[in-house]
Formats: C-alpha cells, sequence, structure tokens
C-alpha cells in the first residue's frame, strides 16, 4: 500500500494536468502582466521599459481611485441593504412549510442563472427614461417627472440595484442553508420558554448563523471588488468614470486608450489588492473563530 | 390573545415573501410582455401592455437572426467540455495531494486552489496576447482553457473536501486486490464522489454559462461564440425594434431558466453544498 501511495511517476501524471493549466492560465499571464506593467507598450509597435513610471501614474490617476471607493461604496451596499433582505426573507421562508417554500426559493434564485448581457441590457431599458419600467411605476403613484436613472448622481445607485437584484438569491440561499442546519431542538426550548420571533430570530438564529454570514461578507466583498461584466454593458464605467470599476478601467485602458502598459500595471495591482483583500479577511475572521 | 397574534404573523409572512417575489420576477415578466408586442405598444404608461395582437413573429426574427442555434450549440458544447476537464482533473490532482504519500502535497494543493483569489479580469489582457501568439484566438481553445482553469480552484478545493472525508478502507481492500492506482481513482473513488461531482458540474455549469468578457475578447468570428452573444450583437441590428430586442433577450434567457426550474431541487442543494464550503 505505501508503495504503491509513494509512486512518483504516478503522483507527477495524476497532478500534472492540473499543474499545466495553473501554470498557462494563471502564472503565465500574470508573470507577462508583471513585464507589460513596466513597459510603455500601446498594444502595437515596439515596448520600451519605463521602469515604475506606469505605477507612479497610478497612484495619481484619479479614475483609478474612484475604482476602488465604488468596490467600496458596493460592498457596503451588499452588506448593509441585500444581506439583512436575504437573512430576513430566509429565515421566514424557512418557518414556511410545504411547497409554498421550493416555489418561493426557487423563484428567488431565477435572475441569478440569467446572463449578465440579459440582465444589463433588460435593466437598461427598465431604467429608460422614456419609456422603463421604473419610471412607469413612478407615474403609476403619481410622480410626473422623467428621471435619468443613469446620470452622474444616480449611475452607482442604479449599478448597485441591478447588483442586488441579480445576486439576492445566492446571497438567500446560503443563508436558507445556515438556517436550515440549526438544530430544531433550539427552536423548540425557545418557544416552550416563550421567546417570540424576533427573540428567536435575534437570540438562536442570528448568533448560529456568524460562520455563515462571515463567508457571506467575504464573498460581497470580493465579488464588489472583481466587478466588471454588469457595469461594462450597463454604463461602461460612465458617465465621467463615475460608475467604474478596477477590472473595467484595465481593460478600457488597454483596448480603448492604448495604453496596453499601463493597463497591465492596473491589472498587478488589481491583483495584489485581491490577494490582500481575501487574505485579510480571512485572517480577521479566523481568529475571531477561535477567540 | 396568542391566536391572534399568530394569525397576524402568518399575513406579514406572505407579504414579505410575495413582495420580494414580485421584485424578483416583475422585470421578467415585463420582458415577456413587451416582446411579444409592437415597439410602438412601448411608449404606454401603464406597467404592463396587453398586445393587440400576439407577435409570434418577434421570437421568430431574435430565433433565426439571432443566430440563436448556432450559438446554443456553442454553449452546450464548450461548458460540457469544460465540466468534464474540471472535474477529472481535480479528482485526479485531489487524490494524488490528498492520498499520497509526497513531499510538496501540501504546497501543489495550495498551488492550485489559489487560484481562485485571482480576478480573472486582470489576466484578459495578457491572456489575449499570449493566444494571439499561439494563434488560438478564434478557436475553441481560447474559451475553454480559461474557463477550466477558472474553474479548477473551486473544484479542487470541493474535491480535495470530499475525497478527504471518505472511508480509506475500500482502497485498503482495492490495493489487497491488486489494484493500480488508475483504477483506484478511476472505479473505486469517482463513482463514491457522485453527489460531489454534481456539486462541482453544477457549480462550473454557473460559473460559465454566462461568461462573455473573455469570449468577446478572445474571439472575433462567430465560429465559436457563445449565447450571450445573440444578445450582445442583435442589439445594434434591430436598434430601433425595442420589442425584437426584447425577444431575443427572453430567448437567451430561457435555456438556463428552463433547466434551472426543471431541476432547481439538485440545483439549490449542489449550490448550497458548493457555496458554504468554498
Amino acid at each position: 500500500m505505501k508503495k504503491l501511495y509513494s509512486n512518483k511517476p504516478v503522483i507527477f501524471s495524476l497532478v500534472l494536468p492540473g499543474i499545466l493549466v495553473f501554470l498557462f492560465a494563471v502564472l503565465a499571464p500574470i508573470c507577462l502582466s508583471v513585464y507589460y506593467g513596466f513597459t510603455d507598450y500601446s498594444g502595437m509597435g515596439e515596448a520600451h521599459l519605463v521602469g515604475f513610471d506606469n505605477y507612479v501614474k497610478l497612484v495619481h490617476d484619479s479614475a483609478f481611485g474612484r475604482s476602488l471607493l465604488n468596490s467600496l461604496f458596493l460592498a457596503i451596499g451588499f452588506i448593509c441593504i441585500q444581506h439583512p433582505i436575504a437573512i430576513i426573507v430566509a429565515a421566514v421562508l424557512d418557518k414556511l412549510q410545504g411547497k409554498a417554500e421550493g416555489v418561493f426559493r426557487c423563484i428567488y434564485f431565477i435572475p441569478n442563472v440569467i446572463s449578465v448581457a440579459v440582465i444589463a441590457y433588460l435593466w437598461k431599458f427598465i431604467y429608460n427614461p422614456d419609456f422603463g419600467l421604473l419610471n412607469n411605476v413612478l407615474s403609476a403613484f403619481g410622480y410626473q417627472g422623467k428621471i435619468n436613472w443613469l446620470s452622474q448622481q444616480n449611475a452607482i445607485w442604479s449599478v448597485l440595484v441591478v447588483l442586488i437584484w441579480h445576486g439576492f438569491g445566492w446571497g438567500m440561499l446560503i443563508y436558507y442553508t445556515g438556517i436550515k442546519n440549526i438544530d430544531p431542538v433550539l427552536y423548540e426550548a425557545a418557544s416552550i420558554d416563550g421567546a417570540g420571533w424576533w427573540t428567536t430570530f435575534f437570540r438562536i438564529t442570528l448568533p448560529l448563523m456568524k460562520p455563515v454570514i462571515q463567508i457571506n461578507v467575504t464573498m460581497a466583498i470580493i465579488s464588489a471588488l472583481k466587478q466588471m461584466e454588469t457595469v461594462y454593458l450597463l454604463t461602461n464605467g460612465g458617465p465621467n468614470n463615475s460608475t467604474q470599476f478596477a477590472a473595467n478601467y484595465l481593460y478600457q485602458q488597454a483596448f480603448k486608450a492604448f495604453k496596453y502598459g499601463y493597463g497591465n500595471a492596473i491589472g498587478v495591482v488589481f491583483i495584489i489588492i485581491c490577494i490582500l483583500a481575501t487574505v485579510t479577511l480571512n485572517t480577521i475572521f479566523r481568529d475571531k473563530q477561535k477567540a | 390573545m396568542k391566536e391572534k397574534e399568530n394569525k397576524i404573523g402568518k399575513v406579514v409572512l406572505w407579504i414579505v415573501l410575495i413582495a420580494v417575489a414580485a421584485i424578483q420576477l416583475f422585470p421578467l415578466i415585463w420582458l415577456v410582455d413587451f416582446s411579444l408586442g409592437s415597439s410602438n405598444e412601448m411608449f404606454t404608461n401603464g406597467l404592463l401592455i396587453i398586445p393587440e395582437k400576439i407577435r409570434w413573429d418577434n421570437y421568430v426574427k431574435a430565433f433565426v437572426d439571432g443566430n440563436f442555434l448556432h450559438y446554443l450549440r456553442n454553449s452546450i458544447l464548450i461548458n460540457t467540455l469544460a465540466v468534464i476537464l474540471v472535474v477529472i482533473i481535480s479528482i485526479m490532482a485531489a487524490f494524488a495531494c490528498q492520498r499520497m504519500k509526497w513531499k510538496l502535497n501540501g504546497f501543489v494543493s495550495t498551488l492550485l486552489v489559489l487560484g481562485m483569489m485571482i480576478p480573472i479580469h486582470a489576466t484578459l489582457l495578457p491572456n489575449y496576447k499570449i493566444y494571439s501568439a499561439l494563434h488560438l484566438t478564434d478557436t475553441v481553445w481560447a474559451l475553454l482553457i480559461p474557463y477550466v482553469a477558472f474553474s479548477m480552484p473551486q473544484g479542487m478545493f470541493l474535491m480535495t473536501g470530499f475525497i478527504q472525508a471518505l472511508p480509506k478502507e475500500l482502497e485498503e481492500a482495492a490495493v489487497m486486490d491488486g489494484c493500480g492506482i488508475y483504477r483506484i481513482v478511476f472505479q473505486i473513488v469517482t463513482p463514491l464522489l457522485k453527489p460531489s461531482i454534481a456539486t462541482v458540474a453544477i457549480m462550473t455549469f454557473l460559473n460559465n454559462w454566462n461568461e462573455f468578457m473573455m469570449a468577446s475578447t478572445y474571439l472575433s468570428t462567430p465560429t465559436w461564440k457563445t449565447l450571450p452573444f445573440s444578445v450582445l450583437e442583435f442589439t445594434g441590428e434591430y436598434s430601433s425594434n425595442y420589442a425584437v430586442q426584447f425577444a431575443v433577450m427572453a430567448l437567451t434567457a430561457a435555456p438556463a431558466v428552463i433547466v434551472y426550474v426543471i431541476l432547481n431541487k439538485h440545483i439549490t442543494k449542489g449550490v448550497a453544498m458548493g457555496a458554504v464550503k468554498g
């Protein structure tokens, strides 16, 4: 057994495909990005090494700063708006027995399986000032103005709404699974002691959900950092960079502004920020769990 | 008193659930509703319309001019291949790192899972260069390689957990019977992992089915383009005919929604298992 399980050529053959994929599709592009990040390459012609010029420029680039602030805004929006609703809905859904439970759970998740391409175009129509659904809803309530939902002031909120709507089912489902894993005996005990719904929710459900909440919060922050596709189609970072995000910005710089080198420098910083954020969040939550 | 409170509670409970369901579904109902009318009917003040005549021809246009079948075929083919590769590669690597005895197992395992932290979109620029240099743009590899690469870390992570939980006795018995490692991996371990394979497959599918950023960067001809492109390329062609645009959006969303509704119990379970662990 021992001999068989430590056969080097066999081990090598088993991990080789995984390692090849990693080297070719993850490590190689990162190395190439690091190289191009030090050049003034435009996408065509020759690349010249320019040292840390791109990175110095990046520090003073207000659009990049705006991108990071927007990610922070999204993360706060997810945590303060989407997640409380998702937890409450999950807790309410858990109380429901029978067929309705499955039906509602299914409905909440439907937007999640639809392509961002469809979602972004659909919401473009919903936000349309002339015939969009949102202004029609407002006028049904008696408001007659035509609001431009994608203007510089409103656009980031509109993006947040789309993302909360699209991702709601996912967050809800994870909380729902967490709640299902809570021992029903605890609820019975609480009900014998005469605890009402809110007391049970705050004293039993929420505290026991702590690990699940931590996972969900981590995922919310990371996805806020990585946001690109919805914004790319809905506003493409505009108007005036008010909905800019790091991934979208590096793409624009490389392929629209023909600053391929600069785009790669943004990419390198972006990767570092994502890794730091993941590691930091995991460390914070792990320490807390031990304590 | 208690009973009355219970009744009020029930009503509030239902109101909350129905309100959220309405918010989640109404935009989609609106989409389907307007896709069956004519473009002129959009400029009404009502929330929904009752089309004067139900225009199925919007869908015919969407189906034909949106290249629906071609893109659907590509999506199914590429995603199926990606799922198969991710499952096989991650089972092999996870087994080697989890069960077999060698010095670097911890290091390799961490390395392969590390990919989860890398933002996909940061690799768009360098990968475009690499694929152009190797003449891989506009081939199926330009999608397959990154799809596998960015789903593998999660697959590997989940499989490692699942393999860890398997009892070792079966493998020991297999070794006694003279089984080689490859037979142990593919004939003994893999069948035991069925539910886990379903989870990995569902997560991989959900990750990649709707992906279009890489596809629109690495592909310029329609040969291998996937389903989101019926929407992306259609809007230019019919820019003033909104009703047909709505039809193409509804049509593009339909396969995933239909499959989800049919398999929703399994998918929910898979996502729950995958997400809580991931």
